[in-house]
């Protein structure tokens, strides 16, 4: 295994999750490439721009640029490249298929379905054809970096030209007309249903993140979950090319070895979310499980303040455990600006506060009386979930979950005030990383989103991303069941009814190049043989 | 016990297929070897569905034939070998005990099986259900691998089983906050309609997808 990664070579978005580095603003502009030298050459003129994986600190402000710039492809945009067919031939089935041929897998269909997607994704011409090439992802602090990023961009492609940026964006009027697709973190970092946002993501072998994400974020270890010691990194080769993954082998990936090395996949899902439905069904639903507040957290397994219902399992310790936690982190921000002071017994408690968001399993809770067999994080990240309270069942801790975990990257986009409608422009710009888009991401949103069995809820969906439908009145076809608790007498409660809550209006699969490959490309001299 | 676990049967029959091209074929088969006559027959007539013969087998919990045509060679070292002839396999398990259930399989579905195992070595020996039960014996091996997905009760009372746990989900999330008595009188009503004690009817029919099917006789496969 390595313990080292080339970061420079490695592009940033796969290593940063660029919202945490108070980077909340994004565009996502896409193109189609019409001529092939000129393709290039607008990959060669961007490519300078693009920011890599180099760890971003305060004694380097020069590494920290004002916009983060990455760029990346789908097959057909590789293939308008020129990329050569032995190389093409390398990528599996489904990233040469695309996200809309991928529909009955990975449950776009109903009101998921391309049909209803923004017009950016629909060629009127054939409405199942690839008609996106290029992305490119511009994340930056302020509104003005940014439009200037995006303008320098928009002064490339001019002068490079056979290159087409694609308009039909849907904006907030209704109208899908827009050049690209905005995203914006709210300063309180809730998504738009109102829950804390981007707590925890996977974390892996040499990405020099902060090592505090290991816990919850790496691989179980067999010890306490509590602790740093019952986490370690997972491979490098389950999220970057090139590398050993979790069975000791490499990814497979198209040759040659530099031109898929240090790259990886990249979803881009735009889900609408029906935040009028959404808070309808919370307060009814809500209301008859005796509270709105402790219902929204059996959805989603996290409190809506973020706090994690297997730590803790009522809205006073919830509650509790997050004010002390604001007051804290307020305090060191305050002390990092010079402004006041934290005692090291603070900051010692600070980190031991962090550390309780992520730290945890489900081995204290294998009847669900705390957090729901069915709750969203639950199902996404099951920890030691899929054990049901057998101690070390497998000779490898975790063998059930470490092999289809992904990286979140990836804004909220639109607004939601309280008079919000559900056709109102608002959701959220899912960025996916995994260096396998069947084994992972595909695996994740057929058998664990869209479906029960592994948690043995036999076809019961997540009640909050699963395509649950509705019948001939209009109801909502999820169920979901809360599990009683025979410690406090609390009864078993069986949600149904429950609407499609998120929806599909956009997406594709896109490889990351390394900046090697990003070279290569620009220069033509991919070669297979 | 080899094939025996409580009250289910698990049958494996290893049936070796004629070599050559058959005097008899199947519609446009002609020329074509037995074993794609088999092949055929298994694709169209066995088909699995809601009308696949095997769903009128009694108490049949679940079958599967297939055409083993030869061994895998895995490479050196391994010794490459063959098959002197290509097998219909037939593997199935079911509730009580071999001789019943062959009698059951011969008197609901004699012509689709014979029709099939036409083309089986030994099989002009078959003229009655006792001979059939003879030459069924003479193709099993023993087996200790069940079907993981049933008990070894009587399939009608599997299949109410599962008829009633499917309604009593449905009644529980109908009934979720409804006070004492009106959960009495629902529960009642349930029962009246469900009739728990009667295991012909409501319930699911052997082969059946999904309990759409069973009330509204629809073939295609219901929303639910």
């Amino acid at each position: 295994m390595i313990s080292k990664l080339d970061l420079p070579d490695i592009q940033g978005n796969i290593v940063k999750a660029y919202g945490r580095y108070g980077f909340p603003r994004a565009r996502y502009v896409f193109y189609q490439i019409n001529d092939s030298t000129k393709g290039r050459k607008f990959v060669e003129n961007v490519t300078p721009l693009v920011t890599t994986s180099v760890p971003w600190s305060e004694d380097k402000p020069k590494n920290v640029p004002a916009v983060a710039v990455n760029i990346a492809f789908t097959y057909q945009g590789l293939k308008h490249l020129d990329i050569p067919d032995d190389t093409l031939h390398g990528f599996p089935d489904e990233f040469a298929m695309g996200m809309k041929a991928r529909r009955d897998i990975i449950g776009d269909n109903g009101p998921n379905h391309f049909e209803h997607w923004d017009k950016i994704w629909n060629d009127p011409a054939d409405k199942f054809s690839q008609n996106v090439h290029v992305l490119i992802g511009l994340n930056a602090k302020e509104e003005g970096p940014l439009e200037a990023a995006y303008q320098q961009i928009c002064g490339i492609l001019a002068a490079t030209g056979g290159v087409t940026q694609l308009v039909g964006h849907r904006g907030a009027n209704g109208v899908e007309d827009l050049p690209y697709q905005s995203a914006i973190a709210s300063d309180s970092n809730r998504e738009h249903f109102g829950y804390a946002d981007g707590i925890s993501t996977s974390y892996f072998e040499g990405c020099r993140e902060s090592a505090r994400y290991v816990v919850g974020g790496g691989k179980p270890t067999g010890l306490d979950p509590t602790t740093k010691e019952g986490w370690a990194p997972l491979a490098a080769g389950e999220f970057v090319f090139g590398h050993a993954d979790e069975s000791g082998a490499y990814p497979e990936a198209p040759g040659p070895p530099l031109f898929s090395r240090n790259g990886t996949y990249m979803v881009y899902r735009k889900l609408h979310q029906n935040v009028a439905t959404f808070r309808t069904f919370l307060e009814a639903e809500g209301s008859k499980f005796g509270d709105v507040e402790t219902f929204a957290a059996k959805l989603s397994g996290r409190w809506r303040n973020g706090a994690p219902l297997a730590t803790f399992w009522t809205k006073e310790s919830a509650n509790q455990f997050v004010a002390e936690l604001g007051a804290l982190l307020e305090k060191s921000r305050l002390a990092d600006a010079g402004q006041g002071q934290i005692s090291d017994a603070e900051k010692a408690h600070l980190a031991e506060l962090r550390l309780q968001l992520t730290a945890y399993d489900y081995n204290d809770d294998t009847t669900g009386a705390k957090c729901p067999f069915s709750a969203h994080t639950r199902r996404t990240n099951p920890r030691s979930a899929l054990q049901f309270g057998e101690k070390k069942p497998f000779d490898t801790p975790g063998a059930l979950s470490n092999r289809r975990r992904i990286l979140r990257r990836g804004l909220p986009y639109g607004e939601s005030p309280a008079n919000t409608t559900d056709a109102d422009e608002h959701g959220v710009i899912m960025m996916i990383v995994n260096a396998d888009l069947s084994r992972q991401f595909e695996f994740v949103q057929e058998q664990w989103i869209n479906y029960g069995n592994d948690f043995r809820l036999s076809n019961d969906q997540d009640p909050l991303l699963g395509n649950n439908g509705f019948n001939e009145n209009g109801r909502g076809k999820g169920r979901m069941l809360i599990e009683g608790d025979s410690q406090t007498n609390r009864s078993p409660y069986f949600c149904s009814g429950i609407p499609t809550m998120v929806e599909t209006r956009g997406g594709d699969y896109f490889f990351v190049p390394s900046m090697t490959c990003l070279r290569m490309i620009a220069m033509g001299i991919v070669d297979p043989t | 016990m080899a094939n025996q676990m409580g009250n289910a049967y698990a049958l494996t029959l290893l049936c070796p297929i004629r070599h050559g091209v058959p005097q008899q074929c199947p519609e446009g088969l002609g020329g074509q070897t037995s074993a794609a006559c088999v092949r055929y027959l298994l694709q169209d007539v066995m088909r699995v569905s809601l009308d696949s013969p095997m769903a009128k087998v009694p108490n049949t919990y679940l079958s599967r034939f297939y055409i083993l045509e030869d061994v895998p060679y895995q490479g050196k070292p391994a010794k490459l070998e063959h098959l002197g002839s290509n097998y219909l396999v037939f593997c199935a398990d079911f509730h009580g005990d071999l001789d019943t259930w062959l009698t059951g399989m011969w008197n609901a579905i004699q012509p689709e099986i014979c029709g099939l195992l036409q083309y089986c070595f030994g099989f002009e020996s078959v003229h009655d259900c006792a001979s059939f039960i003879t030459w069924i014996k003479k193709c099993q091996v023993e087996t200790t691998f069940f079907f993981d997905g049933s008990t070894d009760e009587p399939l009608a009372v599997q299949l109410k089983n599962l008829y009633l746990k499917q309604e009593f989900s449905k009644f529980v999330y109908a009934n979720q906050g409804n006070g004492p008595e009106t959960i009495q009188a629902n529960f009642r009503e349930f029962v009246a309609l469900t009739q728990p004690d009667n295991i012909d009817a409501p319930t699911w029919k052997p082969g059946a997808y999904g309990l759409d099917k069973v009330v509204s006789g629809l073939k295609t496969q219901g929303a639910g």
